[in-house]
C-alpha cells in the first residue's frame, strides 16, 4: 500500500507514520511525509497512491482545496484535523474517515481499517462526487447520481439528466463511500435503490432492475435474493 | 424618534404661548404726547389749550423744566374697587398730573443738580377713581433731564388697572425667572459635562450660551423689582447690548462645530466684524438689539442650511425652529420674539446636544465591545483547536516516547499559560513580558515542530510598554508561514528604535517563506488583531507595515508620539 500523509507538525506526523508502519506491517510498500500543500499536489500528480492522510490545515491554510483535488482521486482519503466541527464538510466531499487530534493508536488503526477491509461508511454525510475536467474539479451532488458502472479502474456515473461522467475511483472504492444509499447489484454497477422502480425477473433466471425512468440495469444472480429480502 | 416628537410639540405649545400674549383689548386711547419748554403750574390743567406745542423737543440742556401734555380717551369708567393706574418709562425726573390733578411724584424736577439723583426709571402712579371716568382726559407731565439731555421722550405710557399693573409684571418676571432657571441649570449642567470631556468645546460653548441667555434674561426683567435711577440705566442697556453681540457671535459659533463648512475662520472674522459694527453703531438700542438678532439669524440659517445640504444629522429641525422663531418675530413684539426665539434656537442646540451624547454612547459601546473582543481574540489564542489540539497531540507523542521530555514540554506550556494569564485583561503590557510569552512560544513550538527556533533582541528599552500579543501573533505568522532553513532552523529577531517623531519595533523572521504566502496581500486574522490593539492604545497615531524579504519575512510597527 501506497500512502502519504501531509501533515505540517512534524512531531505528529512521526506519530501517525510510526503508527501506520505500526499497524500496516509488511502491507506497507511507500510511505511519505510531506508538509505543504503545493508540494502535496504535485506529488499527487506523479505518484500512485492507496491513501492520503490529510491535515486540513497547512501552515494557516484551509485545506480544503487539497481535499477537493484529493477526493477526486482514485485513492481515499483519511483526515486528521485538529477542527472537529470540519468533519461534517470533509464527509460531504467524501473522505472515508475523520479523526479528531489528539489521537491514540486505536483510533488509526479504526481509520487503517476501514481501508484494509474495505469496510462501508453508514452515514449518509456524502454529498458530491468530485469529478476531474479540464483544468478544474467538477462537484456532482449525489441526488443528481441515478447508477455507476465500473469501466476497468475507473467508473462511468450515469446522472439523471442523462448526461455520464467519469470517476477516477474504482466501484469498491465507491462502494464504500455511497453504503447508505447505493447497492451493488452486479459487479459492474452500482445502483440508487430510490430509483429502482421495479425488478424484473426474465426467461433464463435473468434479474433485471427497473428505474423510474424506463432504463434497465442488471442485477448479479447471486445478488437477487439479498436486494430482494432487502429492499423489496 | 420620541424626543423629535417631543420637540415639535414643544416648539408648537412655545409658538401658541407668545401669540396669545402679543394680543389684548384696550379700554383707552392715547394721542401723541406734545412738549414745551418752560414751567407753568396752568399746563397742567385739563382745559389748557397746547396747539402750539411740539410733538418733539430734541434738547434740553442744564436740567431746566419742560412739560408734556398727552391727551387720553377713556372708553369705560374705573370700577370703584379697581381703579386705574398709569405705568411710566420715561427718562428724568418728573411729576405726574392727571386733568390738573398731581397724581404722582419721581425725583425733583428742576433741582437735580442740587438734590441728588432722585427717582426710578419705570414708575406705577394711582389715578383717582373721579378722575377716570369716560370721556377724554390729559396726562401732563412736568420734568427735566439734566444727565441725558437729549433723551425726551414717553417710551412707554400703559393705563390699566393699578393692581394689574403691579401684579402682571411681577407675575411675568417670575415666569421669565423660572425660564432663566431652566437655562442657568441647563448651563450648569453641560459645564460640567465639559469639565468630564475638556476636549468637547461645543459642549462649553452651549453651556456658554445658556448661561449668557439666562444672563440676558435677568437683566431684562429686573425692572420689576430693582429701582434704577435713569441716569444709570444705560449701564444696563450696555450689559444686554454685550450679551446679545456674545450670544449672536456664539450661536452660529455653535452650529458651524456641528455643522463644519469650508473657510470656516474667515467667515467668523467678517461676522465678528458686522457685529462689533452693529454694536458701535448709535442706533436706538432696541434696534442694535435687533440688528445683531437678525444678522445671528441669517448667518445661523446658512450654517445650517448647508448643514442640511450636506444631510447632517440633525441639521433639518434645527433649520425647522429657527424658521419657526422667525415666524414668532414677525407677529410679536421684539422683546417677546427675542426671547421666544432664543429659545426655539436654544431648543434646537439641545436638540444637537442630545444627538451628539448618543453618537458618543454608541462608539463608546462599540469601544466597549471592540476592547472585549481584542482580550478574547487574546485569550483564545491557547484554547483554539489549532493550537490546542496539534499541542496535546504532540505532548501525548512526547509522554509516550520520552516521558521527561514530555514533562518540559508541560512545564513551557504552563509556562505560557501563566503568561497569558497575567497579561489578559491589559490594553499594554511591559516589553519584557511580551518577550517572555514569544519566548516560551518557541519552546513549545520547537517540541511540536522539531525545528530549531531561536530569539534574538537588540536595542529593547525594558521601560516600553505595546499591546499584549501582538508580538506573539506576529512570531505565530512567522511559525505557520515559515518553512526551516537548510540548517533545520529558524531565527526571530526583534530591533527596537527610537527618535523624537516615533518609536520602531522591527521584527524579522529568517527562514524559507512559502511561495504561495509570498504573493498573499489579505489581512489575516491575525494582522486585523495586531492593528485593532494598535488602534485600541494609540488610535491613528501608528503604523504597520508586513512584507516578504530576501531571507524571510519583516514587519515593522512604528509608534508615532
Amino acid at each position: 500500500m501506497n500512502i502519504l500523509i501531509v501533515e505540517d507538525e512534524s512531531r505528529i506526523a512521526k506519530r501517525i507514520e510510526r503508527m501506520t508502519r505500526d499497524i500496516l506491517g509488511d502491507a506497507l510498500q511507500s510511505l511519505t511525509h510531506i508538509n505543504t500543500l503545493s508540494g502535496a499536489l504535485s506529488f499527487i500528480e506523479n505518484n500512485s497512491l492507496d491513501l492520503m492522510l490529510l491535515d486540513l490545515n497547512l501552515n494557516g491554510d484551509s485545506g480544503f482545496d487539497l481535499l477537493t483535488t484529493a477526493v477526486s482521486e482514485s485513492f481515499h482519503t483519511i483526515i486528521i484535523s485538529a477542527y472537529k466541527d470540519q468533519a461534517i464538510t470533509a464527509f460531504e466531499y467524501g473522505v472515508l474517515d475523520f479523526v479528531p487530534k489528539p489521537f491514540n493508536r486505536d483510533r488509526i488503526e479504526k481509520a487503517l481499517h476501514k481501508i484494509i477491509r474495505k469496510e462501508k461508511i453508514h452515514t449518509n454525510d456524502l454529498k458530491f462526487l468530485a469529478v476531474k475536467k479540464r483544468r478544474r474539479i467538477q462537484l456532482i451532488p449525489i441526488e443528481d447520481v441515478l447508477y455507476i458502472k465500473g469501466a476497468g479502474a475507473y467508473t462511468e456515473l450515469f446522472l439523471i439528466d442523462g448526461k455520464k461522467e467519469l470517476h477516477d475511483k474504482s466501484l469498491e472504492k465507491l462502494e464504500q463511500l455511497l453504503a447508505f444509499s447505493f447497492e451493488r447489484i452486479h459487479k459492474s454497477y452500482l445502483a440508487k435503490m430510490s430509483e429502482v422502480s421495479e425488478i424484473i425477473v426474465e426467461s433464463g433466471s435473468k434479474y433485471i432492475a427497473e428505474l423510474k425512468n424506463g432504463e434497465r440495469i442488471p442485477i448479479g444472480r447471486t445478488k437477487y435474493k439479498d436486494i430482494k429480502a432487502k429492499w423489496f | 424618534m420620541k424626543l423629535r416628537t417631543l420637540l415639535y410639540f414643544l416648539c408648537i405649545c412655545f409658538t401658541l404661548l407668545t401669540v396669545s400674549c402679543s394680543q389684548k383689548p384696550s379700554f383707552y386711547n392715547k394721542y401723541t404726547s406734545v412738549f414745551k419748554i418752560g414751567d407753568q403750574q396752568e399746563w397742567a390743567t385739563k382745559e389748557f389749550k397746547d396747539q402750539n406745542w411740539k410733538p418733539i423737543l430734541r434738547y434740553v440742556p442744564d436740567g431746566e423744566v419742560f412739560w408734556s401734555r398727552t391727551k387720553i380717551d377713556i372708553f369705560e369708567d374705573s370700577d370703584s374697587l379697581r381703579p386705574y393706574g398709569i405705568y411710566l418709562h420715561v427718562y428724568g425726573e418728573y411729576e405726574v398730573f392727571w386733568d390738573g390733578v398731581l397724581i404722582g411724584e419721581n425725583g425733583n424736577p428742576g433741582q437735580e443738580a442740587i438734590l441728588g439723583k432722585v427717582g426710578k426709571m419705570w414708575t406705577t402712579h394711582n389715578i383717582p377713581i373721579d378722575l377716570t371716568k369716560k370721556g377724554t382726559h390729559v396726562l401732563a407731565i412736568r420734568s427735566s433731564l439734566y444727565y441725558f439731555p437729549d433723551h425726551i421722550r414717553i417710551a412707554t405710557l400703559n393705563i390699566d388697572h393699578y393692581d394689574d399693573l403691579l401684579a402682571n409684571r411681577l407675575i411675568e418676571t417670575s415666569y421669565m425667572h423660572l425660564f432663566a432657571g431652566a437655562f442657568l441649570i441647563a448651563s450648569i449642567y453641560f459645564f460640567f459635562l465639559f469639565l468630564s470631556n475638556k476636549k468637547e468645546y461645543a459642549t462649553l460653548i452651549f453651556s456658554i450660551s445658556c448661561f449668557l441667555f439666562f444672563a440676558l434674561i435677568l437683566t431684562e426683567f429686573i425692572k420689576a423689582y430693582v429701582a434704577i435711577h435713569y441716569s444709570m440705566h444705560v449701564i444696563r442697556l450696555q450689559i444686554i447690548g454685550v450679551l446679545m453681540v456674545s450670544i449672536s457671535f456664539l450661536i452660529p459659533f455653535y452650529f458651524s462645530i456641528q455643522f463644519p463648512f469650508p473657510k470656516r475662520k474667515l467667515l467668523f472674522i467678517i461676522y465678528s466684524g458686522l457685529l462689533v459694527y452693529i454694536f458701535q453703531a448709535r442706533h436706538i438700542i432696541e434696534l442694535t438689539n435687533n440688528d445683531m438678532a437678525l444678522s445671528m439669524w441669517v448667518f445661523s440659517v446658512c450654517i445650517v442650511v448647508f448643514g442640511v445640504y450636506k444631510k447632517r444629522k440633525g441639521a433639518l429641525l434645527v433649520l425647522l425652529t429657527l424658521i419657526l422663531s422667525v415666524l414668532i418675530a414677525a407677529v410679536t413684539p421684539f422683546n417677546k420674539s427675542l426671547f421666544a426665539g432664543f429659545s426655539l434656537i436654544l431648543l434646537g442646540m439641545f436638540y444637537l446636544v442630545s444627538l451628539k451624547i448618543k453618537e458618543e454612547r454608541l462608539a463608546y459601546e462599540n469601544s466597549l465591545v471592540q476592547s472585549t473582543r481584542l482580550r478574547l481574540e487574546l485569550l483564545k489564542k491557547n484554547i483554539q483547536p489549532h493550537f490546542l489540539m496539534n499541542t496535546l497531540t504532540s505532548l501525548i507523542d512526547w509522554i509516550e516516547e520520552s516521558p521527561k521530555k514530555g514533562v518540559l514540554f508541560i512545564e513551557a506550556l504552563a509556562k505560557e499559560f501563566d503568561l497569558f494569564n497575567q497579561i489578559e485583561n491589559q490594553t499594554l503590557i511591559p516589553i519584557s513580558q511580551e518577550i517572555a510569552l514569544c519566548r516560551s512560544h518557541l519552546k513549545i513550538m520547537e517540541y511540536r515542530k522539531e525545528i530549531n527556533y531561536s530569539w534574538q533582541d537588540e536595542g529593547i528599552d525594558l521601560e516600553e510598554k505595546v499591546p499584549p500579543g501582538i508580538l506573539h501573533t506576529l512570531l505565530e505568522n512567522g511559525i505557520t508561514h515559515g518553512l526551516p532553513q537548510e540548517d533545520n532552523s529558524i531565527q526571530f529577531k526583534l530591533i527596537f528604535e527610537s527618535n523624537i517623531d516615533y518609536k520602531c519595533y522591527t521584527f524579522l523572521t529568517f527562514a524559507n517563506v512559502l511561495e504561495e504566502k509570498k504573493n498573499n496581500k489579505g489581512d489575516g486574522t491575525g494582522l486585523k488583531y495586531v492593528k485593532a490593539r494598535l488602534t485600541e492604545s494609540y488610535q491613528d497615531q501608528w503604523d504597520f507595515t508586513s512584507e516578504p524579504t530576501a531571507h524571510g519575512w519583516k514587519n515593522s510597527i512604528k509608534i508615532y508620539f
